[in-house]
């Protein structure tokens, strides 16, 4: 590659920019967690853990972790089990209209939660459907789903065919061959839509806003204390959802990039 | 029945239908409605453009249409700016085991939520913040940066964003290029930027083309980078909408917004359909 060294440095220089630019303000934040002042500004004071100490203790912030999780789980669950049989059958099968299915499924990818949200809104308030959690949950499946679809078809598809078919020839049924061939072949792939679904259903606010009333979501407390005046509190919060989300992101995309044993 | 010399099931309609009826009674169905919503008013039966008229008589509704596509737009050209020189940096001069490491450095910060990322960067750049305490510290001023809940505040927030996707769809497209084009270029006489000119910035324009409509549409939809960078002052569309439910409840209206954003979302979607039917045409 005739690509000489300067341009190489200041390329180079250019990504420890981004990167740099990109860590700065959550590096402050964490920074800010342990300060005990309660103004958020130079210099720092550190030294405190009363901020850890008052999300474990405050029980609206249990209440809305509480809720996430298990919303997100559920969500999780969900947009997997659906999201394997579509994939699965899409890339075995000659259907017509194959392609236009595909797009309509992945549909969501290409509009904002904000349309999701207040169309879901709009259109429960006419079925006269309450604003709950149940409704979140379906609504957050819609946005995970195409993620589901996407990452499961690509390891599908490159499972070798002849696995399946000797299972069929073998007399398995095809729910059979699946359990037995299919399912173990993508089992980490599997894992990394669960965990990744899990992570954006759990970040998940703009649909969780519109589609409750007085059902707290963890990102839901964190909108509310920010708009409602500044608590340091958030500071530590923030901290330990962004250690708790990078950690199970990461675990996704590594999970994506291992190979499955065939 | 099911044959060991056919490659496809004998029923994927049970497979797919579930997820079908998921977008078509919860997706596709509440949109339409909403459409349909936008097209009729509380003061007027049947069908009505009272909606749209609104919207564009109103100085106020209408300016936060133009400033949305504005701070999609200019989100978008950053971001392209500096996804491709890092696309490109990732691609073809790291090794490849330091490639992955890079990756994850971009990627992971993304995946904790958009609220705490944007209320993180109110810390850094609010006129008390740190970047502005640094500089009065350092040069003992009373320095305000005056940058916190503007416009350009909401569009620095959200090229972040934009860059890491930009980089990441051009860099998956970038890593597939044939590496033997390139060495014909260096063959032919060229050197390093006439390869990226006539060989990589070609072949990169479908990923570019991805993340770039992904980019705009998440940019003139997100309601949180607006609201904690770039303020009340100057609402983008997803700010009024949202100030329309909160206070004066007229649906029609909240619907009116919802559809002008399907409108400006079908258009970016455009360029993504011909990059779609050209990959299609060519594999």
């Amino acid at each position: 590659m005739a690509i000489t060294a300067l341009p190489r440095r200041l390329l180079g220089l250019l990504f420890m920019t981004v990167v740099a630019i990109i860590y700065l303000p959550i590096v402050v934040m964490a920074i800010f967690s342990f300060s005990s002042s309660r103004f958020q500004t130079l210099p720092f004071r550190v030294g405190t853990v009363e901020w850890y100490v008052r999300v474990f203790t405050d029980g609206q912030y249990s209440e809305g972790f509480l809720n996430s999780i298990l919303l997100a789980s559920a969500v999780a669950v969900t947009a997997t089990a659906i999201g394997f049989a579509c994939a699965y059958s899409l890339v075995n099968s000659r259907i017509p209209g194959k392609t236009l299915i595909t797009l309509f499924v992945l549909a969501p990818l290409a509009v904002p939660l904000l349309l999701v949200g207040i169309s879901l809104r709009l259109y429960f308030a006419e079925l006269g459907i309450q604003p709950s959690l149940w409704l979140v949950w379906i609504g957050q499946v819609l946005y995970v789903l195409p993620l589901a679809v996407l990452n499961l078809r690509n390891r599908i598809a490159q499972i070798p065919k002849s696995h399946e078919e000797a299972s069929w020839a073998l007399g398995a049924s095809q729910l059979r061959a699946i359990g037995d061939v299919v399912l173990p072949a993508c089992r980490f792939a599997l894992l990394a839509t669960f965990i990744l679904t899990f992570t954006f259903a759990f970040d998940e606010f703009v649909i969780a806003y519109f589609l409750t009333n007085f059902s707290i979501t963890l990102p839901i407390k964190i909108w509310t204390t920010l708009v409602t005046g500044f608590d340091p509190t958030i500071n530590a919060l923030g901290t330990i959802v962004f250690l708790f989300s990078m950690t199970l992101g990461i675990a996704a995309q590594a999970l994506f990039m291992r190979k499955d044993v065939r | 029945m099911k044959t060991a010399s056919s490659s496809t099931i004998s029923n994927p309609w049970v497979g797919i239908l579930p997820a079908i009826l998921l977008m078509a009674g919860f997706f596709a169905m509440p949109i339409a409605y909403t459409i349909g919503l936008s097209f009729s008013s509380d003061a007027n039966q049947g069908f009505t453009l009272d909606n749209y008229r609104t919207f564009f008589s109103e100085d106020r509704l209408f300016d936060a249409l133009l400033r949305t596509q504005i701070l999609g737009l200019s989100v978008v050209a950053i971001s392209s700016l500096i996804a491709f020189p890092l696309a490109y940096y990732l691609a073809f001069v790291l090794t490849p085991a330091w490639r992955t490491v890079c990756l994850f450095i971009l990627v992971a910060p993304f995946w904790t939520s958009f609220t705490i990322r944007a209320f993180s960067w109110q810390l850094v750049l609010s006129d008390t913040g740190v970047i502005a305490s640094f500089a009065s510290m350092l040069t003992g001023l009373n320095i305000s940066l005056g940058f916190l809940y503007t416009m350009a505040a909401a569009i620095f927030g959200l090229s972040l964003f934009g860059v890491m996707l930009i980089t990441l769809m051009i860099y998956s497209v970038m890593i597939t290029i044939d590496r033997r084009l390139i060495e014909a270029n260096t063959v032919l006489g060229g050197n390093w930027w006439s390869a990226f000119r006539e060989v990589i910035l070609p072949l990169s324009l479908p990923g570019w083309t991805i993340g770039a409509v992904l980019t705009f549409i998440i940019a003139v939809g997100d309601y949180a980078v607006p609201a904690l960078l770039g303020g009340g002052f100057k609402p983008v569309l997803a700010q009024v909408m949202l100030s329309v439910l909160k206070g004066t409840y007229d649906l029609p209206i909240a619907a009116t917004f919802a559809s002008i954003l399907v409108i400006l979302i079908l258009a970016a979607c455009t360029p993504l359909l011909l990059v779609v039917r050209s990959v299609r045409m060519q594999g």
